[in-house]
């Protein structure tokens, strides 16, 4: 997901920087200095050639991003047939329920955020839903989101490489509360997951 | 050809009765213009206080509720009440005297569709006066949270039948230019010498024809939920509460054509008098709009990205297709500048403004129609920066620049050109220092529609920066109000046309009288006022 970030920001600013050069020389270039005549200029109005090609370059751009982009998708949302952990999320007004398969179930509100513990360099399924309107599990250090939709359930995996505790919200606006429905994620090493998950989650 | 019988022109008194009962094109046209200007400072100062209760984290300048009522005022004003109406008004002015006609095809109609605008969005902000106040779901009001089982006050409904008003009114608009272009045009009027802005406004209206009915369903669907036990969103009962999106978006996503296809209309009349040349690529400026539009309506679905429920690559593609068009229409506006005899005057400066802010919100709309770019991006604050990019940035801007162009040809008065260029100065000043710092905050993690964020990392700089970029625009939008107090009072004299224009509407006095045209010039041209001004350059 870093390498469509990096693509379309150098592509983004490169195709940006290109035209406001565009915009800038012409209007610098070609401005009416105090010397004005109120002449004409060349009274020019197309060009197939600059129009075809100003139509078929940019095409062929996208084309090709959305190629690499189809491709990078297809790696985020591919999920694995058999998850080392499976956890199911439940959003509701103002917290998150995190259910672990064959472990223990975590609810935390506003005041005292839950926090979900994975373990790191392995993959853990989330099916997510919600109990009443729509949420969404966003962690900005993973660059990703999920809606949780009532009458919804939906899959993804995610595989944290780097340990360490981040920070998570609700991105879906649900209500008054919905700026503190926040979480964490723990990553932790697959030993420290064990002795987690058959210790005292804490 | 055209048909020229037009509509019996009777004389209209100016006194009160007179406006109230009008049916002429131009009264309407300005009473939508003002009307949307005073929605404009109204959702303009909810923005304000948006930025303040944000200037720091865990601020408590408004409450939760209120904070909530005031995004979602400020959103639905902008979107319903003032960058879409403002156009329809410009539009209601200008198509007619663009095309040579003494009115629209249906002026009693075109009455009812600014009452029923101006009602509509009164509607909304009366939400305000009962017990819970106004809707506070976000201008996207998605359900199951709008449902009665959880937003229990009048104002969401006061919100579902005002917007329903405001898109009744809006279809009725669209079929009155729709039928005016196509059946009014004057003597030689050809449908590929018809000014680009009113061909803008028929690729606009088009696009209004497919994707407001949607919305009105949609709203018809949640009052009969709320109000006569239905339950369409509600998963309990059967119902699907991802069919509000798919039936919002179908709407939405059109929506934002319908708030920028007239305004690139605008540049595209701006940009060629002050360059002095005729518009570049006129063919491909035509086809490019209806590109976009048809191109707009198979991509609702890039607003549920994140959903997880509509993984069809199709509506991505899609979405990258846009570019094209849009960039060919950018390429069209830098040729007609170039080797051109470019004044800087203020509607120009507006332009220039135009064409470099929406520059990056199709930068951003292009990587956020990335679905893995998406998932980081989606209703985070580098969302709000690319929206307000494009419709700010962009529309806002471009009204700035037809306020000036087309001021002296409604009112008979210039508007004063330095306090002109400082309201140009500090709204784009402003405007950037506000919005910019967005991308990043949402980068960082801020989501949308939050009344705090936490107090450690940048987010509280960025946040600050912001606001006070939104104070330097509000000082500009003051210059401006002061520049229409000023140049009010002083009513120095204007020619009929003070830019050197090139459509028919500058064939007519400052303002039009009642039947807009004593005598037309020949039209051979797309530019018939130039060619009657330059003789020796028309073409045989």
């Amino acid at each position: 997901m870093t390498s469509d970030w990096v693509l379309f920001i150098a592509c983004g600013a490169g195709v940006a920087l290109l035209v406001w050069g565009l915009i800038l020389f012409a209007v610098f270039r070609w401005r009416v200095r105090s010397s004005d005549d109120g002449g004409l200029p060349p009274q020019f109005s197309s060009n197939n050639v600059l129009e075809i090609s100003w139509t078929l370059i940019p095409l062929a751009l996208v084309i090709a991003l959305f190629v690499f982009t189809y491709r990078v998708e297809a790696r985020v949302e591919a999920v694995t047939p058999r998850p080392a952990v499976s956890v199911d999320v439940t959003g509701f007004r103002w917290g998150w329920t995190f259910a672990y398969a064959g472990g223990p179930t975590i609810t935390g509100t506003a005041l005292a955020p839950p926090q979900l513990v994975l373990p790191a360099g392995e993959t853990t399924r989330i099916s997510i839903t919600s109990s009443d309107v729509n949420h969404a599990f966003w962690v900005p250090a993973f660059l990703f989101k999920r809606d949780a939709i009532p009458g919804l359930v939906t899959t993804f995996d995610l595989r944290p490489v780097e340990t360490g505790t981040f920070q998570g919200h609700c991105a879906e606006f649900c209500g008054l509360q919905h700026a503190l429905m926040g979480f964490t994620v723990r990553v932790v090493s697959p030993a420290d997951y064990t002795a987690w998950l058959h210790g005292g989650h804490t | 050809m055209s048909a020229t019988t037009a509509p019996r022109i009777e004389a209209e008194s100016n006194d009160l009765l007179g406006w109230l009962t009008t049916t002429d094109h131009k009264r309407i046209g300005i009473l939508y213009l003002t009307t949307s200007l005073a929605y404009f400072a109204v959702a303009g100062l909810l923005a304000i206080a948006i930025r303040t209760q944000l200037a720091r984290p865990d601020n408590a300048v408004v409450t939760p509720e209120q904070y909530a009522q005031l995004f979602t005022l400020h959103g639905t004003a902008m979107i319903f009440l003032v960058v879409a109406p403002f156009a329809l008004g410009l539009a209601n002015f200008l198509i007619p005297l663009q095309i040579g006609a003494a009115d629209m095809a249906f002026p009693r109609l075109n009455a009812t569709s600014y009452w029923m605008f101006l009602f509509g969005g009164l509607t909304v902000f009366a939400g305000a006066a009962t017990n819970e106040g106004a809707a506070g779901n976000g201008w996207t009001s998605y359900a199951p949270l709008s449902e009665i089982a959880i937003s229990t006050g009048l104002g969401q409904d006061l919100w579902i039948v005002g917007i329903f008003l405001v898109s009744v009114a809006t279809i009725l608009t669209a079929i009155n230019f729709v039928t005016t272009a196509f059946i009014y045009r004057a003597p030689g009027m050809t449908m590929w010498r018809i000014p680009i802005f009113t061909w803008e406004m028929i690729a606009t209206s088009l696009l209004i024809f497919m994707a407001f009915p949607s919305l009105a369903a949609d709203l018809e669907l949640l009052f009969v939920d709320r109000n006569l036990g239905g339950h369409a969103f509600d998963p309990a009962y059967g119902g699907n509460a991802l069919l509000w999106q798919h039936l919002f978006w179908f709407f939405g996503h059109p929506e934002v054509y319908v708030m920028i296809l007239p305004y690139f209309g605008v540049v595209s009349e701006i940009i060629p008098v002050f360059s002095r040349k005729p518009i570049f690529g006129y063919t491909g400026l035509v086809l490019a709009a209806f590109a976009i539009a048809g191109l707009s309506m198979g991509v609702w679905a890039h607003h549920m990205f994140t959903s997880g429920a509509v993984d069809d690559p199709f509506f991505s593609a899609v979405s990258f297709l846009i570019a094209v068009p849009t960039g060919v229409k950018f390429f069209n506006w830098i040729a007609t500048m170039w080797r051109g005899r470019i004044v800087l005057a203020t509607p120009m400066l507006f332009c220039i403004g135009f064409l470099i802010n929406f520059l990056l919100g199709g930068v951003t709309g292009v990587m956020i129609a990335s679905p893995p770019i998406d998932f980081q991006a989606h209703q985070s604050y580098f969302i709000v920066a690319h929206m307000h990019y494009v419709l700010g940035g962009g529309s806002l801007f471009a009204i700035f620049a037809a306020l000036f162009f087309w001021w002296p040809k409604m009112f008979g008065v210039k508007l004063d050109e330095t306090l002109g260029k400082v309201c140009f100065w500090l709204l784009f000043v402003g405007f950037n220092v506000t919005f910019f710092p967005m991308h990043l905050s949402g980068l960082y993690g801020m989501a949308r529609r939050v009344y705090t964020y936490p107090a450690n990392g940048p987010l509280p700089e960025l946040n600050m920066i912001a606001t006070i970029g939104s104070y330097v625009m509000l000082l500009g939008v003051l210059v401006f109000v002061w520049d229409v107090i000023v140049s009010t009072r002083r009513h120095e004299p204007v020619p009929d046309d003070p830019w050197g224009g090139y459509s028919l509407e500058w064939a007519t006095s400052s303002p039009p009288p009642e039947h807009n045209f004593d005598s037309l010039p020949p039209i051979h041209s797309e530019r018939p006022v130039f060619d009657a001004r330059h003789p020796e350059l028309t073409p045989p």
